[in-house]
């Protein structure tokens, strides 16, 4: 391996990370607020995805400028999802939760099967080859746009946790529920936010993947097991943690594509995780054992 | 018979016996819960069994065996996760495993399937006690369970994929000439129909003497709370593991028969989480996970609907059975937890009070 090629996989790993950074961003905030595994994550980026398709093909909008409304779409339908479903099963059997959620995920796979047809789609815009050479390096437009923005959200998400009001609230209901309700907090308006916050950025993913990608009903889940591991990688509800995991599970996947071949790559993340999971469960972040 | 028959009153015992036949079959099959769902299993058996005789249709035969391999298949899911109370949510790796092994004896040995199914549940309990070490050893709980367990899942899929010896990503079929019994092949749909109901009823058996006996109870107990089962002096590992290695064993030998009977097993087919839901999950949910009578009915619920769904709505429109499993499992969480059996409890106890006055 060259170092140019090396420096390009760096910088496809990070392409590829970014997307995965915002995925697991969402997937761990809402177990860092509820302590649930969203089994049903990838479906979001997967009507995410569908949401810039329909958008592109009824309207002829372009894919990026649909990341706002597939945030308030499929943020809302995520919170929908949290009040109407996930909320009345909180205090059961955490088997219950699981099953409910797994119940959703197939629930919505099927749906847009039925109605989106399991037919792989993609949308074809004027720049979805250009490329821009750099310092010897190729970065393709789409993804460096995807990876920029997935880079900004990411970041603006963080300081909103961090300096506001209500991101404070929200890092409150995570901490201590019975606390921050005393304190007068809304938790049960935590927790549809939570939710909606976690499902928008995951849906805004997937329109940043949206150009140049060959969509399919079922493609959510490969992204729900990714973002499963870089969770856990990173500490399940840091959101720094996801973040770097994202990146470097993005980066150590790119590599493991380019020694073993593309479709084995996952073997690559699904190693790390189980290695994770045996030997540091509380993952990179994590002070003690859980 | 009751099991609380030894703390009945002499003066019930005597009463009993005085009875009249009628009474004493009514109490035998009726007497408990338990001896309740064991009879219903055994009529939705029967019922099963005499199905053939009255349809030669291989479209309603097929949907019969069908139901009843998910119903088996669902029991060994059952005992892991509805009495042990475990989150083993790939539960179709062993079924996968099962299947595998059986085909594999079959095309590259000639080995018969009847000892296939066998050496598939040896496999597959093999596997489950090296999923239940590393869980154990490792201490993962809940959500780490079901996470690893669909890690696995997914790493198991792109190994077999790449794995040329059973086949890779073309899979592997069963040969259909020559149908014979030694080779599991038949021309007819009736056979398949009475080997599974053969697995079924052990199944039931199985299920009812683990219910019955100590073991059960601790898996119950573990089911409820953990750690006062281990502070009451329950060892909890090893019946984790050994609930883990009887439904891993009875899902691989389950997983052997679906394979010969579907006669195609490919990696993105089987370790597949829709899979998964259909074959796995559905049928013990609606029906009551954790009771013994939930799998079976959820299974003779579910394929049936699932299928006829398919058949009026969609004329070449995928995506159906999934809407239809996956709102089966939301609706039967939201609003009945204990499943359709769990009415049929409450039904019971409404019914029984009068019985016991007599």
């Amino acid at each position: 391996m060259t170092p140019e090629i090396f420096f390009q996989t760096i910088v496809n790993g990070l392409f590829t990370g970014g997307i995965y950074a915002l995925v697991s961003i969402g997937l761990t905030m809402i177990y860092g607020v509820m302590v649930i595994v969203n089994f049903a994550h990838g479906e979001f980026l997967m009507l995410g995805i569908y949401t810039a398709f329909w958008a592109f093909t009824l309207f002829g909008m372009d894919p990026y400028l649909t990341a706002p409304l597939a945030m308030v779409l499929i943020g809302g339908l995520g919170a929908l999802m949290q009040r109407g479903l996930v909320h009345r099963v909180l205090d059961a059997h955490p088997l219950n939760m699981i099953v409910l959620l797994v119940g959703v995920s197939t629930l919505m796979i099927g749906l847009a099967q039925f109605f989106f047809s399991a037919e792989p789609r993609s949308i074809h815009v004027s720049y979805e080859t250009a490329v821009l050479s750099a310092l010897g390096l190729r970065f393709s437009i789409p993804r460096l746009v995807a990876f920029v923005s997935s880079m900004f959200l990411a970041g603006s998400l963080y300081l909103f946790l961090q300096y506001t009001r209500v991101g404070k609230a929200i890092r409150a209901v995570s901490q201590s529920r019975e606390a921050a309700q005393l304190m007068g907090i809304n938790v049960n308006a935590m927790y549809m936010l939570t939710f909606a916050i976690g499902t928008g950025v995951t849906a805004v993913a997937g329109t940043l993947l949206a150009p140049n990608y060959r969509m399919i009903p079922t493609m959510g889940s490969a992204y729900s097991v990714i973002a499963f591991v870089i969770v856990v990688l990173g500490t399940m509800g840091n959101f720094v943690g996801a973040f770097v995991g994202g990146l470097i599970i993005g980066v150590v996947e790119t590599f493991a594509g380019f020694y073993l071949g593309g479709d084995v790559k996952i073997i690559a993340s699904m190693f790390i995780f189980i290695l994770i999971l045996l030997f540091k469960p509380s993952g990179l972040f994590g002070r003690k054992r859980t | 018979m009751s099991s609380k028959k030894s703390t009945q009153t002499t003066q019930e015992i005597a009463k009993q016996a005085s009875g009249t036949l009628y009474q004493k079959i009514v109490h035998f099959l009726f007497g408990s819960w338990e001896s309740t769902q064991l009879t219903f299993s055994f009529l939705l058996v029967i019922l099963m069994a005499v199905f053939p005789f009255f349809t030669k249709s291989p479209y309603w035969l097929g949907i019969v065996v069908l139901s009843a391999v998910y119903a088996y298949i669902g029991i060994s899911w059952n005992i892991v996760s509805g009495l042990t109370g475990q989150l083993l949510i790939a539960h179709i790796i062993f079924i996968a495993l099962g299947g595998y092994t059986t085909i594999v004896l079959l095309n590259t040995y000639s080995v018969s399937p009847w000892i296939g199914l066998l050496v598939g549940g040896v496999v597959a309990a093999l596997a489950g006690v090296v999923i239940a070490f590393i869980t154990l050893r490792y201490g993962l709980k809940m959500d780490y369970f079901a996470l690893f367990t669909i890690a696995l899942l997914v790493a198991l899929r792109t190994l077999f994929l790449k794995w040329d010896y059973v086949g890779g990503a073309v899979g592997m079929w069963v040969r259909l000439k020559n149908p014979s019994f030694i080779k599991m092949v038949f021309n007819d749909k009736a056979p398949y129909l009475y080997i599974a109901l053969l697995l079924l009823v052990i199944g039931i058996i199985i299920q009812y003497l683990i219910y019955r006996s100590k073991t059960g109870k601790f898996f119950i107990a573990i089911r409820e709370d953990e750690d006062a089962a281990a502070a009451l002096g329950v060892n909890t590992p090893w019946y984790k593991t050994l609930s883990v290695v009887i439904g891993a064993a009875m899902a691989g030998i389950g997983g052997g028969f679906y394979m010969m009977y579907v006669t195609f097993i490919d990696p993105t087919g089987v370790f597949n989480l829709g899979m998964n839901v259909e074959i796995v999950m559905a049928g013990p949910i609606i029906g009551g996970l954790g009771s013994l009578l939930g799998p079976i009915l959820g299974a003779l619920v579910n394929k049936p609907i699932a299928e006829l769904v398919r058949g009026y709505l969609s004329e070449g429109t995928s995506g159906i059975s999934l809407i239809v499993y996956g709102s089966f499992l939301v609706t039967s969480i939201m609003f009945m937890p204990r499943g359709l059996a769990g009415l049929l409890h409450n039904l019971y106890q409404k019914l029984s009070k009068p019985v016991s006055e007599r």
